[in-house]
Parts: C-alpha cells; sequence; structure tokens
C-alpha cells in the first residue's frame, strides 16, 4: 500500500459531525457500505459539492473531534472513497474505530496542525512515518503514526479484510 | 514501576500478563451480549466470510429487549429470525420476550455478571455492568469478528477516577449527578478513557443508582465506566452468585489521566436540553416549559429505586390530562417488585400507562413515540431530533422525580415543590 499521500490541502475546523456535516445521516440509516456510493456525498452537510473539487492523493485537515457524534462509518467510508488521507488534532473513540474500519490512511493526536496549513496548500505526508511536509510553505513537521497493528488492518484495506485474513490464518 | 487501575488490571488477567494504557492487546471476553436489534446483522456479516460456528456461543448472550413488543410484521418475522439464528449457533444464554428484560441491567441483577470480568458488546450501554466493577466495552461492527474469532483490537484505555464525596439532598438523584457529571467532565477529557467511581459518597449510592453512574459518560464518548467494588459490591453480588469472584481495585499508585472529587451535597435538579445529554442545566432554567410527553425508564433510569421515585410523586395524584407518561421497568423482576411494593397499582392509579420490560420508548420510539410539535421531559439515554420518531420535537432528558412531576403539571416542574418537608 502506499502511505505517501502528495496533494493539496482542505482545512476544516473544530468538531465536524460523522452524521450531517461529514456526510449525510439517511446513508448511515441504510447501512450503505459502498464507498464509491458514498464518496459524492463528502462534506455534503457543509461544503456541497466538495467531492466534486477534490482528487486522490489530497489531504483532509481536521480540527479538534472529527467526526464526533454516533459512530457511523460511512463519512470514513467516503473520505476512503475519494482517495483521500486525514489527519486531524483528534477523533473520538467510535469514529477512530471507523477510520480503521474504514481502511483509511489517517494520523491523529496532531496538535497544531491547523497553523502549519491552510487550504490550496500543497502536502506531502507520510502515514507510515508521521511525516508532515507542506511543499508551499516549506516547512515540515513529525507527527507519530498511528500503531502499527492498526496501520496492518488499514492496509488490509479495512475490518472486513482484516478479519477474513485472520479467519482464513486460524483455519489454516 | 507505577500500580495498576481496575481496567489495568482486568486486561492483563484476561492476557495473563501486565497491560498497560496505550497497548494494543487482543483480549478475549467473558461475555458478548447482542441485543434484538443486530442479530439478523453479525449473521450476515458471518455468512459472508464463511463463519458457521461462534468462538464460544455459551460466553454469548442475547437479549429481546429493544423490541420484546413486536408491533409490525417485520419486527414478528425478526424476532422469528433471532430466535432461528441463536438456535443454529447454540447460544445458550438467550433471555427472549418476557424473559430477563434489559440486556445492559439483569445481567447485574441475575449475577451473570461479576466484578473483575471483562465483557464485550454491540450496543454502547453496556457500560451499566460497571455498577459491580465490570469491565464492559462497546463495539460496532466489529463485534462479528468476536463472536467468529474471540476477540478484536483494543487499546488499553486510561482512566479518569472520579471520588464522589457527600450524600446527594432530598429532590435530588443519582440521575441529576449523573448527567451533571458527564457535563462537567465534558467530551475532550473523557474520550478514550475510562471513567471510575470511588470516594466516601458511594456508600450512599446503592446497586442500582450506581447503574446510572456508569450509563452517562459513555454519550459523551468514554470507553467505558464503572465502580470500584466495595462490601456493598461483594453482599449484592454474593447473593446472586455461587461463582466464585475477586473484587478488583485500583493500587493506590495507579496512573490516572486525572483524579476528580466531586461534591454532590449541593446538586439541585438538573435537565439535558435538546438535542444532546451534555446540555445540562438547572431545573429551575426550564421550569414552566409545556410538555406532552413523559417517560420513566430505561438503562439509566429503569431500576426499582427510579420507580419509586416516580411513584413518590405519583402516589395520590393525577397526570395532567394533555400529557401521556410511559412507564417501563427495566427488567422482569423490576417490574415484579414493583408489582409487590404496590407502585403499580399507584401508575395506574395516577393514569400513566405501563409497557413491558426493556427499553421502552427510548429505543427509538417504536412504541410510545412523540408526533410533531411536540415536547417530551424523559429519562431516556439521549435527546437526539428525532430520538422518539417526529422530527419537529424537543426531548428534555430529567430524574424520575422531575419527569414524574412534571407529568403531573404538563410543564416541566421542580420535583421539590412537590415532596413535602420531610422527602
Amino acid at each position: 500500500m502506499n502511505w505517501i499521500y502528495r496533494g493539496r490541502c482542505w482545512k476544516f475546523g473544530d468538531n465536524l459531525g460523522i452524521d450531517g456535516d461529514i456526510m449525510p445521516l439517511r446513508f448511515a440509516l441504510e447501512r450503505e457500505m459502498n464507498a464509491e456510493v458514498l464518496a459524492p456525498f463528502l462534506m455534503d452537510g457543509i461544503e456541497p459539492g466538495f467531492a466534486a473539487k477534490v482528487k486522490p492523493g489530497d489531504i483532509i485537515v481536521g480540527g479538534k473531534r472529527f467526526g464526533q457524534g454516533n459512530p457511523h462509518i460511512q463519512g470514513f467510508l467516503g473520505i476512503q472513497g475519494n482517495g483521500l488521507g486525514l489527519v486531524a488534532v483528534s477523533i473520538p473513540r467510535g469514529s477512530l474505530r471507523n477510520a480503521v474500519n474504514a481502511g483509511l490512511p489517517f494520523l491523529v493526536g496532531c496538535e497544531g496542525v491547523g497553523d502549519l496549513c491552510e487550504t490550496g496548500d500543497e502536502l506531502d505526508v507520510n502515514f507510515e512515518t508521521g511525516l508532515f511536509r507542506n511543499i508551499t510553505r516549506g516547512t515540515e513537521h513529525q507527527y507519530d503514526p498511528i500503531a502499527p497493528e492498526l496501520r496492518a488492518i488499514v492496509a488490509l484495506g479495512g475490518w472486513k479484510e482484516s478479519f477474513h485474513k485472520r479467519l482464513a490464518e486460524t483455519a489454516s | 514501576m507505577a500500580g495498576l487501575t481496575i481496567t489495568e488490571k482486568i486486561l492483563s488477567r484476561i492476557e495473563g500478563r501486565p497491560v498497560r494504557a496505550g497497548e494494543i492487546i487482543y483480549p478475549r471476553p467473558e461475555l458478548v451480549t447482542v441485543h434484538d436489534w443486530y442479530v439478523v446483522n453479525f449473521d450476515r456479516a458471518l455468512q459472508e466470510a464463511g463463519v458457521t460456528k461462534l468462538f464460544d456461543p455459551s460466553r454469548v448472550l442475547i437479549s429481546t429487549d429493544h423490541e420484546p413488543l413486536a408491533v409490525t410484521p417485520q419486527s414478528s418475522e425478526r424476532q422469528k429470525r433471532v430466535r432461528e439464528i441463536v438456535a443454529k449457533y447454540g447460544i445458550t444464554q438467550f433471555y427472549d420476550v418476557g424473559r430477563g428484560g434489559l440486556g445492559h441491567v439483569f445481567p447485574v441483577e441475575m449475577g451473570i455478571v461479576r466484578p473483575g470480568m471483562f465483557v464485550l458488546a454491540y450496543d454502547v450501554h453496556v457500560t451499566n455492568y460497571g455498577a459491580v466493577g465490570v469491565l464492559g466495552i462497546p463495539l460496532v461492527v466489529e463485534i462479528s469478528e468476536v463472536l467468529a474469532l474471540g476477540s478484536v483490537w483494543l487499546k488499553v484505555p486510561e482512566t479518569i477516577r472520579v471520588n464522589l464525596h457527600g450524600k446527594l439532598p432530598a429532590g435530588s438523584s443519582v440521575r441529576d449527578a449523573a448527567q451533571k457529571l458527564i457535563a462537567d467532565l465534558g467530551d475532550e477529557l473523557v474520550d478514550y478513557r475510562v471513567v471510575e467511581f470511588g470516594g466516601d459518597g458511594l456508600a450512599h449510592l446503592d446497586i442500582p443508582s450506581r447503574h446510572t453512574l456508569c450509563n452517562t459518560p459513555i454519550d459523551i464518548g468514554a470507553k467505558s465506566a464503572l465502580v470500584e467494588p466495595d462490601e456493598m459490591t461483594r453482599a449484592y453480588v454474593a447473593a446472586r452468585t455461587d461463582v466464585p469472584f475477586e473484587m478488583v481495585r485500583s493500587d493506590d499508585d495507579a496512573t490516572f489521566a486525572r483524579v476528580i472529587d466531586y461534591d454532590l451535597s449541593n446538586l439541585s435538579p438538573q435537565v439535558a436540553l435538546p438535542p444532546t445529554p451534555d446540555r445540562v442545566v438547572e431545573v429551575e432554567q426550564v421550569v414552566g416549559k409545556t410538555i406532552h410527553h413523559a417517560f420513566v425508564g430505561s438503562c439509566a433510569s429503569g431500576n426499582l429505586p427510579d420507580l419509586r421515585d416516580a411513584a413518590r410523586i405519583l402516589v395520590g395524584r393525577r397526570v395532567h390530562p394533555d400529557v401521556r407518561l410511559y412507564v417501563t421497568p427495566a427488567t422482569q423482576e423490576v417490574a415484579r417488585e414493583a408489582a409487590r411494593e404496590g407502585l403499580i397499582e399507584i401508575f395506574y392509579a395516577a393514569g400513566a400507562t405501563l409497557t413491558t420490560p426493556g427499553c421502552g420508548p427510548c429505543a427509538g420510539g417504536r412504541i410510545g413515540a412523540m408526533a410533531d410539535g411536540e415536547v417530551s421531559i424523559n429519562t431516556g439515554t439521549r435527546n437526539d431530533t428525532g430520538r422518539l420518531v417526529a422530527k419537529q420535537t424537543e426531548i428534555y432528558l430529567a430524574s424520575p422525580l422531575t419527569v414524574a412531576a412534571s407529568a403531573v403539571n404538563g410543564r416541566i416542574t421542580d420535583p421539590r415543590t412537590m415532596l413535602g418537608g420531610g422527602a
């Protein structure tokens, strides 16, 4: 898996809601799990047309409590479905599990990341090492990557793939 | 080397080696609980994965509590499917309609869960088991992986220690304390952490009250909540099971993310404003608000002392003509005790409606829902917009005393005005 994303920065504030802000609630209620179906609706609640502007490799920079609310996975599937990476100051408990479950490359615990970039900057983020580089500004910052056990799940594609792999290993 | 928290001790025992906050482990739960609304879903996920056997069917508990009264053809059909799935996998701990009641409550009551146990669950309020010192952690889709393989990844959480002091004043109840506490702690502090209760104030809080304490933190993002077991815990659990158990307590030199001292002795009745349970204000700020719908029950406040509180207000009074009041005992046992004590008679005489034990209206309003333009005050766990079906509604959360007093007056009411001097 490619852990290095190079693309434009899309910066958001604190407390983005998983339902409504990041993804319309109806997809959670319908238990829609297809990332391709969800991708066009990413950030529909706060920035309609967002998905049409982004390109694979772009990076969402979130603030505190990114994905707060009832832990539904659909918003993270939508980010992954657009080929985006995520760097956030914090992600609440249930949503953090869902970011892993969705197979999304992300960094979390990135204190002050909002001061290191603006929307439109060119970023280069290594999700395996935690190195965050702002090409436009010529600056870089080292964050902690997520734990290797969780990176392994992301690398496989997310929860279902990881579960099926464990099953196969248990059976053999 | 610093000592361990209750959570670290329980997970260390499960892992067979000392583990500390921050480590990622794959601990095997001693019990896995799933409710009636997710059984068909986990079965589908297992079928997709080609799984035909559970890791240990004897460690799985299924409760029909979210919709025990099937009121649509779809729900009758789902109940049938649940029974077939339970039989297919050989699940022995199946508490169907009329058997146990609310799955976050009766396993404590029946001694199925004991101090020091580790439980994984589908559904967040498994944290109620913390009332007797159990570590209960909720999962979402990954519960299927646990059912198949017996584990899933877990980051050992840090702990916030809350030492309770003092005794609640008359007219206030543990629900007021539990609501105010999550508002005071705040979501940033509790995120991915276990809230562990201790302190001399616990002596005044019985086991049902401790359910309420352990119920609310999860709604602002805690990993779990539990009460440090004491002599009250020992006596309660020993009366319910012959299985030996260990009273797991935190070491004096355990590392806590924060230690908080919390005084209960000046706490007044509190109301959570829509649309989140942590928007908590003093009851005085909302007194007079007209209501149409009221409910006493749920895993937060459906135990016997909660029903007693409601009955203290309702005895000799009538529910306001413009209000419908639903009362849902959490479990079969709570309902039976309430009948024995004469509480049921008081509710009926007051014009309340009793529903079958379980979650009651709180489970998404499948029964006793609201209509557009209505206002509810209830003891449910959450007050999100549309929680009780209609969207153009307002839901306030409060203690059984406040809900019952409001139901009588047809307006949000400070229960202290109805309890008299000696209450």
